[in-house]
């Protein structure tokens, strides 16, 4: 890609391309927006696991992405005729990080010496280690309790390791290797001397230092830490369980130290033999290392979340009084209980008369265990305790690993699925893979949320977002309705929570209590528990969500998908501040309608009329640009009446927008704050059209394409009528807003109901509403122009009042009802009348 | 002497052969809970060299792979068993590739990114397939 090649052409003073050529780039930028839009989509939905890629898709799409973004600049510097060298400064930069995080190379930026807990989730795993990366995701994404602290990261270790050439010694050392202990221990020991005594990095000790200083800061004198290892790959397939070293109980002054110490473990005779007869090579060796706050513990111990050597359905505890540690190394007694894997998790043996922990204190360990194990998709081996204050903090979770097939005497998965009853299979799309098995729990309002039982499985007719609230609790998820790309199989995918969507018959089928298994990797549901399906998901060789696949679309998607470019009237809404594709393209997008409205003041008396405002009774600040033969008044004239525009389309939406709107007055919308909000929005702007840059038409006797920025929210309307019926279409698209996640996806159902009532083919990704209607005859088209006029306005002031999920279907019926004539009356049957009169309460 | 009702047929033997480790970690264990019998490979070479002394029922390939291609692994499979179905997987899906693949006796041509649940529908119609023909073997 070349970007000299875009200007070559272009000289100052160059004779300007017609209206209709630039025109027709405007309308490309609009459409490569879309594909934008859509890749990103198709990318976040590859995270749900219903499908298979390969690295080569993670490649291609990336690419595409890319070579999209780059060509929507391209686009509008050709419209604007500027270089907008900012924006590819801004675009190489994402793209040069994207390439990084492909070839292995996660960029320098944010990944520093050393990390506060609060910023680790499973995508800084390569930087933080596996360990720590565990326990970042726990306490971000379930919520529990963790120890306080940061982590030194890989990135450190590395700079530590190359300044004297350790690492590169310890690879030819290996590489000379003769295979005797002897030698190993003489390497191990010399490895050893030269890390406890070779410097830190330049600035790694201040930075452990000041943050060693801030964890420990309001916190008693006499406060220990512990430091423990985070090493690539421990964890993982291989456990590494006790290879490498933990210091527990050391001061303020002792991290430095410990923090070599344990960097030297990875390279003592044990741990080096571990990796050699496990086939690690030496350069996958990275020791990133958490410092935490050593905790006192009242109770402590460990507990793993499947225990099929003791029996099937348990899980196996062994706890002592104080610290942990005592448990692990078996200094002391340990107190051994079996618990029952499904809730109420009861104890299975008599407990012993001096107990250690309370019921209250069981059931909360046993279920945020079990809710660790749903996430991690794996049996966990959990380093817990209770503290002074009788908190229950989370040490230490990793995976537990079953080498051999435990022995059962039970069916195997094939047998138990084949002889199991299948109350339905086919229906529906997965938002998230994974298997869930347990009672079925019937959401129908907010009230059922607020007594959802732990561990059972949501059975709701439609897909929310609220149901965000009990995603930590909810062993799996299952709707009638509803898309994989849809809010909530996003939030799915963030729990991990196995979720079908839009099976059709599972609020039919399915009933408060009802015990079943959801094989999400299938889209089947079983009558009953099949423990074998259980155990088969438990003991897979390996995750989906652990593969390095799928961590690498992740990161590559927090390079892409978040917007961080959100009011177009702030200053930081500029291509410096672009820090992901979907950034570039918002900006692109709102500066190529303000481009274009520049553009046809400068064309202005040379070819095509002035820009004009549009008169109307609602202040809109909409600008009209005719596009030839659009409008009936004199070219040069800075404002047009409606009746003068000769676009039909155009003309039944202000229609829409402005009688719609007024009708609505006695239903119980404060249309006062509506229309005020809208002039306030643009009353400064009014007065020149040039600088509004936001609400622009471009009208044809045809067509109509009307770009529309109302609050925060942005609107396209994209429409074409003619004779030739199969030509005809209207496209809306409807996106953005700043008001909180659940209230934007509700405006956003709401917009999908309706435009469904109107026979749009309707899509929701994220923030995005897409509807697209075809092939209905002109009369048709007029009425759902109408139609959409009402929507906009309406929707406008939605978001603050979408207070439920109720507000939905009573805004829909609101709505539906006040532009009953407006529309022709065509919703209340949900079919067309021709016979029915067009007529609408203030036809002109 | 078992009857009929009381025998079930043996599994079906599946070769997945991907030189992109994550296509066979996915596909081997929603394989194996459907019921089939599942080998992997990531070298076409030694899959080629499975495929000489073990007959499979369904060979799921990959086309663009270093040494032997897709298509070569196609004919090999069915030269050394006719009665094996093959399902071509690939990310360089064209129109051409698909036709030379059917030409030349693949059963399916899958595009990559696919549907988990497509590749088992696959798998079940060539298990309906195979089940209904008469076989030599008895």
């Amino acid at each position: 890609m070349n970007i000299r090649r875009v200007f070559a052409s272009w000289r100052h003073g160059t004779r300007q391309l017609p209206f209709a050529v630039q025109f027709k780039k405007f309308q490309n930028i609009l459409e490569r927006n879309n594909r934008v839009l859509e890749l990103m989509a198709d990318m976040g939905d590859k995270l749900g696991g219903e499908y298979v890629f390969d690295r080569h898709y993670i490649e291609q799409i990336t690419e595409r992405l890319g070579a999209q973004v780059f060509q929507l600049i391209s686009d509008l510097s050709v419209l604007s005729q500027r270089k907008n060298v900012d924006l590819f400064q801004a675009f190489e930069h994402i793209r040069h990080q994207l390439e990084q995080e492909l070839a292995g190379h996660p960029p320098v930026s944010g990944y520093d010496y050393v990390l506060p807990l609060e910023a680790i989730g499973a995508e800084q795993a390569e930087q933080a280690g596996s360990k720590v990366a565990h326990l970042g995701e726990a306490r971000a994404r379930l919520s529990l309790t963790v120890p306080d602290g940061f982590v030194v990261t890989t990135r450190a270790f590395f700079d530590f390791m190359n300044q004297e050439g350790l690492l590169q010694r310890a690879a030819d050392a290996m590489e000379a290797w003769d295979g005797s202990d002897e030698t190993l221990r003489e390497l191990a020991a010399d490895m050893r001397r030269r890390i406890l005594s070779a410097p830190l990095p330049r600035g790694l000790a201040k930075k452990i230092q000041i943050r060693t200083d801030r964890l420990l800061k309001g916190r008693p004198n006499g406060t220990q830490l512990a430091v423990r290892s985070s090493a690539w790959h421990e964890d993982g397939e291989s456990s590494f369980a006790g290879q490498y070293a933990s210091i527990l109980g050391i001061g303020r002054d002792g991290v430095l130290d410990a923090y070599r110490e344990v960097v030297a473990s990875a390279y003592s005779a044990t741990a080096w033999r571990y990796r050699v007869l496990r086939g690690f090579r030496e350069h996958e060796v990275a020791m990133a290392v958490g410092v935490q706050i050593l905790l006192d513990g009242e109770v402590s111990g460990v507990l793993h979340t499947y225990a099929p050597h003791v029996a099937e359905g348990v899980m196996a505890l062994g706890m002592v009084r104080g610290q942990c540690a005592a448990v692990v190394d078996g200094s002391a007694p340990v107190q051994t209980l079996t618990l029952d894997r499904v809730p109420p998790h009861a104890v299975l043996a008599a407990p012993p008369e001096d107990a250690l922990l309370a019921p209250a204190q069981l059931r909360e360990l046993a279920e945020a265990a079990m809710a660790l194990e749903r996430y991690a998709k794996r049996p966990q081996d959990i380093e817990w305790t209770f503290d002074r204050q009788g908190r229950l903090v989370i040490l230490q979770a990793r995976p537990l690993r079953f080498w051999a097939a435990p022995d059962t005497a039970e069916p195997d998965v094939v047998e138990a699925t084949r002889d199991a009853e299948i109350i339905f299979s086919g229906h529906g799309h997965i938002a998230q893979r994974g298997l869930a098995a347990g009672p079925v729990r019937v959401v129908r309002t907010d009230k059922d949320l607020d007594t959802f039982p732990d561990g059972t499985i949501l059975v709701a007719r439609h897909t929310s977002p609220r149901y965000s609230r009990v995603m930590r609790k909810a062993r799996g998820i299952i709707t009638d309705i509803g898309s994989p790309t849809g809010h909530m199989a996003t939030i799915a995918r963030e729990f991990r929570v196995p979720a079908l969507v839009g099976a059709e018959v599972a609020t039919r089928l399915l009933r408060d209590g009802d015990e079943i298994t959801l094989d999400c990797s299938q889209g089947v549901v079983y009558r009953g528990r099949i423990r074998a399906l259980d155990r088969f998901e438990l003991t897979e060789a390996e995750v989906f969500e652990d593969t390095y696949e799928y961590r690498l679309l992740r990161r590559l998607l927090a390079h892409i998908a978040p917007l961080n470019l959100i009011d177009p009237s702030s200053e930081s809404f500029a291509p410096h501040a672009c820090r992901t594709y979907h950034d570039i393209t918002r900006y692109i997008h709102e500066n190529a309608i303000r481009e274009l409205i520049a553009l046809s003041e400068r064309h202005g008396d040379q070819h095509h009329s002035t820009p004009k405002r549009l008169i109307t009774t609602i202040p809109l600040g909409l600008v009209v640009i005719d596009g030839g033969d659009g409008a009936t008044c004199l070219p040069d004239a800075r404002a047009v009446r409606v009746e003068d525009i000769a676009c039909p389309l155009f003309k039944d939406f202000v229609i829409g927008i402005d009688c719609g709107m007024w009708r609505t007055d006695p239903v119980p919308v404060n249309l006062g704050s509506f229309m005020s909000s809208l002039t306030r929005t643009f009353s400064s702007a009014l007065a020149a059209p040039d600088q509004i840059g936001r609400n622009l038409a471009v009208v044809l006797p045809n067509y109509m394409n009307l770009n529309m920025r109302l609050g925060y929210h942005f609107n396209i309307i994209n429409a074409y009528v003619c004779d030739e019926i199969n030509d005809n279409y209207i496209y809306f698209r409807f996106m953005g807003g700043v008001t909180e996640f659940i209230r934007r996806s509700r405006r956003a159902k709401f917009l999908a109901e309706i435009l469904e009532r109107f026979d749009f083919r309707v899509e929701i990704h994220g923030d995005l509403v897409v509807g697209r209607v075809k092939k209905l005859d002109t009369a048709r088209m007029a009425r759902r122009m109408r139609m959409l006029g009402a929507l906009v306005g309406y929707a406008r002031q939605l978001d603050a009042r979408m207070h439920s999920e109720d507000d939905v279907r009573h805004h829909v019926q609101t709505f539906l009802h006040a532009t009953r004539e407006l529309c022709g009356g065509e919703h209340d049957h949900g079919i067309d009348d021709p016979s029915a009169p067009a007529a609408h309460p203030c036809s002109r | 002497m078992t009857t009929e009702s009381t025998t079930l047929p043996p599994r079906l033997r599946i070769l997945v052969l991907d030189d992109e480790p994550i296509v066979c970690k996915r596909l081997k264990p929603i394989f194996q809970k459907s019921g089939y019998e599942v080998e992997t490979f990531n070298s076409s070479a030694k899959a080629l060299e499975r495929l000489k002394d073990h007959a499979f029922d369904i060979v799921v390939t990959d086309l663009k792979m270093e040494g032997a291609d897709g298509m070569q692994v196609l004919d090999k499979a069915l030269e050394s068993s006719p009665r094996t179905r093959v399902i071509i997987i690939t990310g360089f899906a064209t129109l051409e590739t698909a036709k030379e693949s059917f030409r030349k006796g693949a059963f399916d041509f899958v595009a990559k990114p696919f549907k988990l649940g497509d590749i088992i529908d696959c798998v079940r119609r060539i298990e309906t397939e195979l089940r209904a023909a008469p076989t030599d073997q008895g």
